[in-house]
């Protein structure tokens, strides 16, 4: 009686807690978007507008499209080109995310099953993302304005390539890993060419897990800010350094036209995101994680 | 007899190994054909670049002196200079602090919410998906969004105002001395999920056994936990304290763009501050010696984190076998 009490009370209190955090996780959220649909006079009054009313859509006409009719109003920011930048982003993003799984799933495969990269190789590989890029952009972006690689779309592909190349060896071994070793034997004893295995029986068998991969690293790619943010000007500018032009922009706080476009960027990443919710665990544990 | 085996064996073995050195040779062509982009890569890229930043913190340059090649020879002056600079010095304080801060935070409020989900209960898929969320939105946007909500008469304050019943009116961004722990906040609030996800992955793979046992002995819960499960859970601990205080050293995106390291320098960070110094400042040089002595700060506390990291690799190893490393094939 007493224990079942006791197991009523402790269940309580755990939904009050993570109702707790759940609010705090989620207010900032909801606060974007609702600011994304409020008109401008909502934007910072006393006291806060916790609803837009009426919602309306002109943030985003205006942001997005550059629309004509908001293009006269105060807060128009019609010379910039989100729909540019968005197809930047995903261009960059998604060629870098796709050759560090390319990459990243070769060498895996190399170190699971033929030790190319001893174990402390592999932490080392590591620092490729761990060393914060702030202590090498600037002779970085020297050596891309030399090579011509500045503000171009291959200058931030290669670096962000070679930062997510970890991650994705990481990621993709402990699917490799996983794989039985048998299978590969008995392509051997068939006649397959060592590449031929990689390609036509071990990478497809693990598919799903380089979706996830990709995926994974696309998350980080998709939001990285410093390396855009120094080694683009104007030819090319991904979304987040899209956003921060907003910032101290002659016309002040145009907070409804930022929510819009941010709630523009966060909402792929959510959907990625929530996509491969099982798989964050393994991206982040190293082989930490046993199951 | 013995001299015959020994003449067959000998008759046999280099035909064998004549074959066993070409397949090892086609092995070892193998590896090296798939380490060979990335040896590339790293050669023509991270070299180049490496090197560059050396001249540039051994020469006195800025953007307004001629060619960069010509620059004055200083020796190591610069990193003189950098190292009596008591704004690197507090630069450096300001980003142990935010980071250790941060990682603390994160790991604490993460671990509390991991083992109070680690078991099924209803809703469980529900309330994962929204602590998730956080993490999900680009670093950018959290700084946005948080100059939309916490500026002084903002819905952060109307809030809390409403639900203590007090009027509650902290100016968290231009208040010099809130300043850094609002964005330690905002850094909580943006990668608790990512000690959460860890944690939780590493309580429900744990062992129930030991957990059941200590039970059985009639041990508290609380005894379990700090005896049982936190043993368990080391590695687990370690991974999520050390990724995140590394990402914590390096945050920049939070600090620029919400306050580009002021009021004042209350938010300058190591990262902030050589931003100031090369993009602002120009004072490409010096910034190269701050650069450098970060970087070497940095390999030094990576290569210290690796070391703890492989040890506890290694215990796990140990204690489950070695399935994972991909010897016995089969993984679970």
């Amino acid at each position: 009686m007493i224990k079942s009490q006791r197991r009523r009370a402790t269940s309580i209190v755990r939904y009050i807690v993570l109702s707790l955090w759940a609010v705090i996780a989620f207010f900032p959220i909801y606060w974007m978007v609702s600011t994304s649909f409020k008109p401008d006079t909502q934007w910072f009054t006393w006291p806060p507008v916790y609803f837009p009313d009426p919602p309306t859509l002109d943030n985003y006409l205006n942001v997005w499209f550059g629309a004509e009719q908001y293009a006269a109003t105060q807060y128009s920011i019609s010379s910039q080109k989100p729909l540019i930048s968005l197809g930047n982003s995903a261009i960059i993003a998604s060629t870098s995310t796709l050759l560090a799984v390319l990459f990243g799933s070769v060498i895996a495969y190399g170190v699971s099953r033929y030790k190319i990269l001893s174990e402390v190789r592999m932490f080392q590989l590591l620092m490729l993302r761990m060393i914060p890029p702030i202590v090498i952009v600037a002779p970085l972006s020297l050596f891309y304005s030399a090579l011509g690689l500045l503000d171009s779309m291959v200058g931030l592909i290669l670096i962000y390539f070679l930062t997510s190349l970890p991650y994705a060896v990481w990621m993709t071994k402990s699917f490799i890993d996983e794989v039985p070793r048998e299978i590969e034997q008995a392509a051997e004893i068939l006649g397959a060419s060592r590449w031929r295995t990689v390609f036509e029986i071990v990478l497809p068998l693990i598919r799903s897990g380089l979706v996830a991969t990709f995926l994974f690293i696309l998350i980080l790619t998709w939001s990285e800010y410093l390396l855009a943010l120094i080694l683009t000007k104007t030819q090319v500018t991904t979304l987040p350094i899209e956003l921060s032009k907003y910032q101290g922009s002659t016309e002040g706080r145009v907070y409804g036209r930022q929510a819009a476009l941010a709630v523009g960027i966060t909402v792929p990443l959510m959907i990625v995101g929530l996509i491969i919710r099982k798989h964050l665990a393994r991206g982040f544990s190293f082989g930490m994680v046993r199951r | 007899m013995s001299v015959a085996v020994v003449a067959a064996a000998d008759d046999v073995q280099p035909r064998l190994s004549m074959r066993e050195v070409s397949r090892r040779r086609a092995i070892k062509r193998f590896k090296w054909s798939i380490l060979s982009p990335l040896i590339a890569l790293m050669g023509f890229v991270l070299l180049p670049v490496l090197f560059l930043q050396l001249y540039f913190s051994l020469h006195q340059w800025t953007v307004y002196l001629g060619s960069w090649w010509d620059a004055d020879w200083v020796g190591l002056d610069l990193f003189k200079e950098v190292l009596t600079d008591p704004r690197f010095g507090w630069a450096a304080v300001r980003s142990l602090m935010f980071a250790t801060g941060s990682t603390i935070g994160c790991f604490l409020m993460g671990f509390a919410l991991a083992y109070l989900m680690y078991k099924p209960f209803r809703g469980q898929a529900l309330y994962y998906i929204i602590f998730i969320l956080p993490m999900l939105t680009v670093p950018v946007v959290v700084a946005y969004t948080a100059e939309m909500m916490l500026y002084q008469s903002g819905p952060i304050n109307d809030a809390i105002t409403r639900i203590i019943g007090i009027e509650f009116k902290p100016a968290w961004l231009t208040n010099p001395h809130i300043a850094l722990p609002t964005v330690m906040l905002l850094e909580i609030w943006n990668w608790t999920p990512f000690s959460f996800i860890i944690m939780l992955a590493g309580l429900s793979s744990i062992p129930k056994e030991p957990i059941e046992a200590a039970e059985i002995l009639g041990a508290s819960k609380w005894r379990i936990f700090w005896e049982v499960q936190i043993p368990l859970l080391r590695p687990v601990i370690f991974l999520a304290l050390i990724l995140r205080f590394l990402e914590a050293m390096a945050e920049f995106p939070k600090t620029w763009a919400l306050l580009q390291g002021g009021p004042g320098t209350a938010t300058e960070t190591l990262p902030v501050y050589i931003f100031i110094t090369t993009w602002q400042y120009f004072q490409i040089s010096k910034g190269a010696a701050m650069s450098y002595i970060v970087m070497v700060m940095m390999v030094v506390i990576v290569l210290i984190a690796i070391r703890i990291l492989r040890q506890e690799k290694q215990t796990l190893d140990t204690v489950y076998g070695n399935k994972a490393a991909g010897n016995s094939g089969s993984g679970s």
